[in-house]
């Protein structure tokens, strides 16, 4: 469980990024923070794996102030992936870049070479290739399986999508999707509204360091308040069955609910009264 | 006019070609959207029009590619970059100077531009990027998007004819991303200026390019406009280039025989269609 | 805060030293550290570099700066404590002994460096590095491609500095002790970081390097700057301000 208890922050003393953030994470969610770039949902996330400290508050990991702990205390915790892999990625080879993590908290024993060994399988990977001639979203999926492999309760994902095209995007998604099905708690930071929309199960909306929304994914993207006030946009469905809903009297209600893409299809395609 | 004929490229390094056999045309003034999945080629295809290939990149060069009727092998990239204007698509290491002001000075110093030609130079492209106010601030302290502009408003400063961005969304939020488009497709009309970006965000290609150009494993797939492009939208799932999901929805319902008009691009084009489908 | 090596704006006597002379007189300082060893001279100096700074606006800068060279003249001066015997015994060691001379010689170590080095740093905090090239360019009459390439160079150490501690926040995250108070145990983590810092370091220089090129950096010639940097009086002034005290750490030097 991840608490925050009105927890303000900033760096090196100067003005707050932060300001009277609360909110608790329960074991087991797929959270999204959003908003625009400096709203301070990246500060959030470090605060979370006790990179940074708050100034005034408290982060709580399972019932433990981060400033009682160090952060490669937590890091059994919190799985973090950066935004740019590069920054993690520091072995020669796939194999070693995976055990990694375990000989850094010092466990790198029989067992974890098992699971590297899963992962490796599991993923597809060559463990012999050097990690730095693999393309970008090879390396962003090593540098999540390399986290994931120490089977981390909570992952952290910085803008897991950045720089990755379409199907990369998609295989590094359902891998999170599958870790969460199994039990793993998923935060992330994420500025494309149908990632977001397709697989997180609640959203909190940031601007200016202050929390302004904090809800289910949906009811927090179809509030316009929030929208405008975090500047952001919905997904497309979603905005496409409020501007409906808006426009068109006696809206059938499947159309006026819908948020994906089947959904809206199959609304539409149903509707009484349609042209043929 | 940027014209290429028959052109394959290899990287000395490389193992097989990145680019095969493109034939493509783009006539002056035309905003081009290149996107395509990771390693497609769709950067290599930049680097040939503002020269980095062959003149910094070497390898295995087959056909032929001019801009502005310069044959880009025998024009010096001295020449080529005083028609083409690049944006990287790392702009932290592309800035060379302290100050936005500096950063605008750079090239036009380079070129040697007059002296008395200058102040003028550096307001306008300050003014076309809506950044007069940040002139004075030393280039650390800007938000990402704010260095996207400062590096558009370097490059437009020198008047280029054409201009090359690579991924210049990438790191920005996508109100920024916005912005970025907006000026840059104001300052192109405006100007006449050719834009040929590569990008991610296919939505946003949609809204602003006239020609949209997909690349598949170095090869190009489609080079037409966005509407005739997103008519495709089941193939270019396949090649992993994502469309907006407006388009996907009508052309889905086309396929149901619900739809008869042209592939939309956007949300407010969907929702005129679905209205109409369901008056 | 400001970061290593980088440029703070203001408007301060320093600001508007023409970048050309204040590197001049900086190095002159520090030459004139370097020739005289008398340690009242040297604590003078010293005095003068602080007032220097503090008149400027930079004391919180210069705090963090002394620190760092303070801590690397301390081992200067501990290896000098260690091995020149000399002056009345104080401690007698093994193989030696610690004398008055090597307290004084070990003590001008610290001073001479610190003196020395503040100036240098106080050109680059108060000069924006493009009109350090600019002026020696047009001034000092450096190739433009020699200038631009060391101030490209400094240009880069914040930002490796930068992708540094970001890296190693990335191993703390997966569980690197980084945030360990043993220095030896930290610098033996930091050795495999090397390799990411490597890469990234390459790709950033060869972008910035094509990038540099395509907007024309083999054209520049001395000409065409547009920035003029003029000699002032104050600068006349700052010049010869520091040419005496070079001529008098010689005299200094040569009678003692």
């Amino acid at each position: 469980m991840i608490e925050f208890l009105q927890v303000s922050a900033s760096y090196d003393g100067e003005m707050a990024v932060l300001h009277d953030v609360s909110f608790t994470i329960s074991d087991g969610e797929f959270v999204a923070f959003v908003g625009t770039n400096g709203a301070g949902k990246s500060t959030t996330m470090r605060l979370m794996n006790g990179l940074l400290k708050p100034t005034s508050g408290e982060v709580l990991i399972d019932g433990v102030a981060t400033t009682k702990l160090k952060t490669s205390e937590l890091a059994r915790k919190m799985g973090f992936l950066f935004q740019n892999p590069d920054r993690q990625i520091c072995c020669n080879t796939v194999r070693e870049e995976l055990l990694f993590g375990f000989q850094a908290l010092g466990e790198a024993d029989a067992q974890a070479h098992m699971r590297v060994d899963e992962i490796i399988a599991r993923f597809g990977f060559n463990p012999d290739d050097e990690p730095y001639l693999l393309n970008r979203g090879t390396r962003q999926l090593l540098a999540l399986a390399s986290i994931i492999v120490l089977e981390p309760p909570v992952i952290i994902l910085d803008e897991p999508t950045t720089g990755l095209d379409y199907r990369e995007c998609e295989k590094v998604m359902e891998v999170v999707r599958e870790l969460n099905e199994n039990g793993t708690t998923v935060v992330m930071v994420c500025h494309d509204m149908e990632v977001v929309g397709d697989f997180a199960n609640r959203v909190i909306a940031m601007t200016q360091g202050r929390k302004v929304a904090d809800g289910k994914t949906f009811e927090v993207l179809r509030d316009d308040e929030v929208l405008k006030a975090a500047h952001i946009l919905p997904p497309q469905i979603t905005e496409i069955s409020m501007i409906l809903e808006r426009d068109i009297a006696q809206l059938p209600e499947p159309i006026a609910k819908a948020h994906t893409l089947e959904q809206m299809v199959e609304a539409v395609v149903s509707a009484p009264g349609k042209r043929r | 006019m940027i014209q290429f004929n028959d052109f394959s490229f290899q990287y000395r390094e490389g193992t097989e070609p990145v680019l095969y056999n493109v034939s493509l045309a783009i006539p002056d003034g035309t905003f081009v959207g290149i996107t395509g999945a990771a390693g497609s080629g769709k950067s290599t295809l930049t680097y040939a029009i503002n020269g980095i290939i062959p003149h910094c990149y070497p390898g295995d060069f087959y056909g032929e590619v001019s801009v502005e009727g310069l044959d880009t092998i025998e024009t010096s990239l001295t020449v080529l970059s005083q028609l083409v204007g690049s944006v990287c698509q790392d702009i932290d290491s592309q800035m060379v100077s302290t100050v936005v002001e500096d950063e605008i000075l750079y090239g036009l110093e380079n070129f040697a531009v007059p002296r008395e030609e200058i102040p003028a130079r550096v307001d306008e492209a300050l003014n076309a990027m809506g950044i007069a106010d940040l002139r004075n601030r030393t280039i650390d302290s800007l938000s990402g998007g704010q260095k996207q502009k400062v590096a558009l408003a370097s490059v437009i400063a020198m008047r280029p004819r054409i201009l090359v961005l690579d991924e210049p969304t990438a790191e920005l939020d996508p109100a920024s991303s916005v912005a970025v488009f907006e000026l840059l497709s104001t300052y192109a009309r405006q100007h006449g200026t050719t834009v040929i970006v590569v990008e991610q965000k296919i939505a946003l290609l949609c809204d602003y390019a006239d020609m949209l150009v997909i690349v598949d494993q170095g090869r190009i797939r489609f080079a037409d406009s966005p509407d005739a492009v997103l008519a495709h939208s089941d193939e270019l799932l396949a090649l992993g280039v994502n469309c907006p999901r407006s388009t996907t929805l009508m052309n889905k319902l086309a396929m149901q025989g619900m739809y008869e008009g042209p592939a939309v691009r956007n949300v407010a084009q969907a929702t005129k269609a679905l209205a109409e489908v369901l008056a | 805060m400001a970061k290593f090596l980088e440029y703070i704006p203001g408007n301060s006597l320093l600001h508007r030293l023409n970048p050309s002379v204040k590197l001049v007189c900086a190095v002159l300082f520090a030459i004139a550290c370097f020739v005289c060893s008398n340690l009242a001279f040297l604590l003078l100096m010293l005095a003068l570099a602080l007032a220097l700074a503090i008149g400027c606006g930079f004391a919180r800068e210069t705090a963090g700066l002394c620190k760092a060279v303070f801590a690397f003249s301390l081992i200067l001066a501990v290896v000098i404590l260690l091995t020149t015997p000399y002056g009345a015994v104080l401690i007698t060691l093994p193989w030696g002994y610690i004398g008055s001379g090597s307290l004084l010689a070990a003590l001008t170590v610290i001073v001479r460096l610190m003196a020395a080095a503040i100036p240098l740093f106080l050109v680059f905090y108060a000069t924006k590095m493009t009109d350090i090239t600019n002026s020696a360019v047009k001034q000092l009459h450096v190739p433009y491609k020699y200038a631009f390439t060391f101030t490209s160079t400094v240009h880069f150490i914040p930002v490796f500095m930068n992708d540094m501690s970001v890296i190693m926040e990335a191993q703390t995250a997966r569980g690197v002790e980084f945030d360990t108070s043993n220095i030896i145990k930290k610098i033996r983590l930091m050795v495999p970081l090397c390799v990411p810092l490597l890469v990234s370091s390459v790709r950033k220089t060869n972008s910035a390097a094509i990038a540099a090129e395509v907007r024309g950096f083999n054209l520049r010639t001395r000409e065409s700057g547009y920035k003029d940097y003029p000699i002032s009086s104050l600068d006349v002034a700052a010049l010869i301000v520091c040419i005496l005290i070079l001529v008098a750490a010689i005299v200094i030097a040569s009678i003692g």
